[in-house]
């Protein structure tokens, strides 16, 4: 405004240096995330942390308790638990999606009559919503009339309650997810599989390479960038895990064994009037991503290999 | 943009809580009203007012042309016949328009803290007994004590123990009873027939439960698989059952002061043991984790006995049981059980107090409650309706009306879930699904933290 403002002949070049209409333009289209990130996620994420330092049921107005809430949570068992939760779910949920993700991928990059509609069946989970698949793998679970038992019984092996036993509540919900979650690692190392050029396959060929040769020294070391992208969208995804266990671990069933983070903090915040307290896990869930990502990140330079 | 779009993600839960609080304390105006007249000044010099309300009239409604509205949970048949209600509400009082809004059970408690938090809660909603006492402890509901004074409103006309529910303990009267619930004992007729087994009736004890629930606890097919369970209960809120049993025992929840947990008396736990034993002693109630998923195994005919809610009259009616009511079985320090009142409560921000309260009358008057008692789905509150026409509206209802005389209501105090949600997750797991552990351990495992959740409120 100023610039255009001023008949200055600085002021003239400026506004014709393609460099500065060039960006001014990148600004103008930026704006939209921009605004969109200020006041949807950087002003909640401040405002959270102002919530964290006060005892806050919503209702009546907030007092100021400085750091209490983070002291009370590390004190806090349920909260302990559902840290030890929300790790195992990640350390077992994304290195399993990825392996499988990845052997389905290799499987399904086939020029074969119908594929198409193959893919698109391993996708589907993926766009159904989390409420209706828990549903239905909670009756997939039940132990009295649910389908896997059943299968079980057919080749010999005794019953479980599944997701009413404190051991098998928490598998059980992995196992879920890895099947919902499948289709998204598919595509991606399918897009991955599809950019490695054929003449580096049929090079390696021609310096006598074997299928698992070609694989390991060709595919794999091609495909990191895939499966480091798929791999920081499972681990972040992973550490918010709520859908399900919102389904799934009603009462009744052992709530401990697959209590998780988001879970703890919803539970705090709108079922117990404690909105700083669940201000506060907040925080220390955004903190302990943030710095798994920033760790993920700095290692890749060690594994990623970009073409 | 890796980094961007990981920040995105990070933020959408890091800050869901914030967020959720400010685009609703952003959003729409307060004012339930697309009538413009409706939120006139009148009406808010009346709510301003309140306190001394100018003109109280019985009937009919004497304010301006207003809408309502009215939020409750439930699933669409609930919807269906509050609808009902507030169709012949809207005939009695045509100048009153009322909006029903319906929920599921747990998203109706989230959506009302933030619409409360924004100032946009609806003029009237319903409220459950146990969580009164965390609303009505944080000022956000409309005190109704100067209408019931101005009019001489009969309190006495419902039923005792539910219009205190709805009081504070320094008097403050913040709703009035909608309906209740009540815990008895429901029973298959034509297993008890097969068996050759006489109904269960008022003569009934923890022995004799026992004793006709092996009975009817049956292989038929001797597969080494029960395919008829003798009793069929919930064990996940103490209102299904456990509650009564502790006070059949001489225990109780919590100390008469509310400030700390009696749980651990050995009557109390005594109470808790006996349920640990109906399923895992006696067998004669299945495995909490065998209908978790597939829900009442009575209503399936799967069960020859259940005790739980007044509730069950309407859907096992709709299941086509053949089925009767009789007392919940007395255990060794008497017969005690349990009921819960929902009643309905005013927001202390609506812009129509004078309208709310009307409405909230209707909702306890006898013609409302002659139209919750043809529902079957709970007790009307209403000493009238209860003690004449419901008594004999269906078979067994007379049981469930006369429960009321030796009824404790449902615990009611501020933290209460965060109270039972600890408390429960640890007799779930180490109790009712639990063999080889005992009640007087689990409980003796989380009394501390129970205590210093009751402390902390």
């Amino acid at each position: 405004m100023t610039a255009r403002a001023a008949p200055t002949s600085s002021g003239q070049a400026r506004r014709r240096s393609p460099l500065a209409a060039e960006s001014r333009w990148a600004w103008l289209f930026l704006a939209p995330t921009l605004i969109g990130l200020a006041i949807l996620s950087a002003g909640p994420i401040i405002a959270a942390f102002a919530i964290s330092l006060t005892k806050w049921d919503l209702l009546t107005a907030p007092k100021f308790v400085g750091l209490d809430n983070f002291a009370a949570l590390l004190a806090d068992h349920r909260f302990q638990t559902a840290i030890r939760n929300t790790v195992f779910y990640t350390v077992t949920s994304v290195p399993i999606g990825l392996v499988i993700g990845l052997g389905l991928a290799l499987a399904l990059n086939q020029r074969l009559r119908g594929i198409a509609w193959i893919r698109t069946a391993y996708f589907l989970p993926v766009v159904t919503s989390t409420v209706a698949i828990s549903l239905v793998w909670s009756w997939i679970y039940s132990p009295d009339s649910g389908p896997l038992n059943a299968v079980l019984g057919f080749i010999g092996l005794p019953p479980q309650k599944w997701i009413t036993d404190p051991f098998w509540a928490m598998p059980s919900i992995v196992a879920m997810s890895v099947w919902q979650g499948l289709g998204t690692t598919v595509i991606i190392f399918l897009a991955g599989l599809q950019a490695i050029p054929q003449e580096y396959l049929d090079a390696a060929s021609v310096d006598g390479a074997g299928a698992w040769a070609r694989f390991r020294n060709v595919t794999l070391p091609l495909l990191t960038p895939s499966i480091f992208f798929t791999g920081i969208l499972a681990l972040i995804d992973s550490f918010q895990v709520f859908d399900q266990i919102y389904v799934l671990a009603r009462p009744g069933r052992p709530s401990d064994a697959t209590v998780t983070l988001v879970y703890t903090i919803y539970e705090n915040g709108f079922q117990n009037f404690k909105m700083g307290y669940a201000a506060a896990a907040a925080w220390i869930l955004f903190l302990i991503v943030a710095v798994l990502t920033i760790v993920y990140f700095r290692l890749q330079n060690r594994w990623v290999h970009y073409q | 943009m890796f980094a961007m779009s990981t920040r995105t993600r990070i933020a959408a839960v890091g800050a869901m809580v914030s967020l959720l609080v400010g685009a609703c304390g952003g959003a729409a105006s307060p004012s339930p009203s697309p009538n413009p007249s409706a939120a006139g000044p009148s009406s808010e010099a009346s709510a301003n007012a309140s306190a001394s309300p100018a003109a109280p009239s019985p009937t009919p409604y004497a304010g301006p042309a207003t809408t309502i509205e009215y939020s409750i949970w439930g699933d669409p048949t609930e919807l269906k016949n509050q609808q009902a209600i507030v169709n012949s509400f809207h005939a009695a009082e045509p100048r009153i328009t009322v909006k029903v809004t319906v929920s599921d059970w747990e998203p109706y408690w989230d959506k009302l803290q933030t619409l409360l938090a924004g100032g946009a809660a609806p003029d009237v909603f319903a409220m459950d007994g146990p969580l009164f006492p965390d609303y009505a402890g944080r000022d956000v509901l409309l005190d109704l004590s100067s209408y019931i004074q101005a009019e001489s409103y009969p309190l006495s006309s419902l039923a005792d123990l539910a219009v205190k529910d709805f009081a504070t303990s320094d008097g403050r009267q913040m709703g009035l009873p909608r309906d209740l619930n009540v815990i008895a004992l429901f029973y298959n007729k034509k297993m008890f027939d097969a068996a050759g087994i006489p109904y269960p009736d008022d003569s009934w004890d923890w022995n004799k439960l026992i004793e006709v629930g092996k009975k009817l606890t049956l292989d038929k097919n001797k597969d080494g698989k029960i395919d008829q369970w003798g009793l069929y209960t919930e064990t996940t809120d103490m209102e299904n059952y456990w509650s009564s049993l502790v006070w059949q025992n001489g225990g109780d929840i919590l100390a008469p002061d509310g400030k700390t947990t009696v749980l651990d008396s050995p009557g109390a736990t005594g109470g808790l043991q006996f349920l640990q034993d109906l399923i895992w002693k006696h067998k004669i109630v299945p495995d909490p984790a065998l209908f978790a998923e597939t829900g009442d195994a009575f209503e399936q005919g799967k069960a020859a006995m259940e005790i739980n809610g007044s509730w069950l009259v309407a859907t096992d009616e709709a299941a086509g049981l053949s089925f009767g009511i009789a007392p919940i079985p007395a255990g060794p320090a008497g017969r005690v059980t349990s009921i819960n009142p929902t009643g309905a409560v005013v927001y202390k921000g609506t812009k129509s107090p004078d309208a709310a309260w009307v409405f909230v009358k209707y909702l306890a008057s006898p013609a409302a409650q002659q139209k919750i008692m043809a529902l079957k789905a709970s007790l009307p509150v209403n000493k009238e309706v209860l003690a004449g026409p419901y008594s004999t509206s269906f078979d067994g209802a007379k049981v469930l009306a006369d429960a009321l005389a030796y009824a404790h209501i449902k615990p009611s105090f501020k933290g209460y879930n965060e109270f039972t949600t600890e408390l429960q997750a640890e007799l779930d797991e180490h109790v009712f699904n639990a063999p080889d552990e005992s009640a007087a351990e689990a409980v003796a495992k989380v009394k501390d933290k129970l205590n210093s959740i009751l402390a902390s409120q």
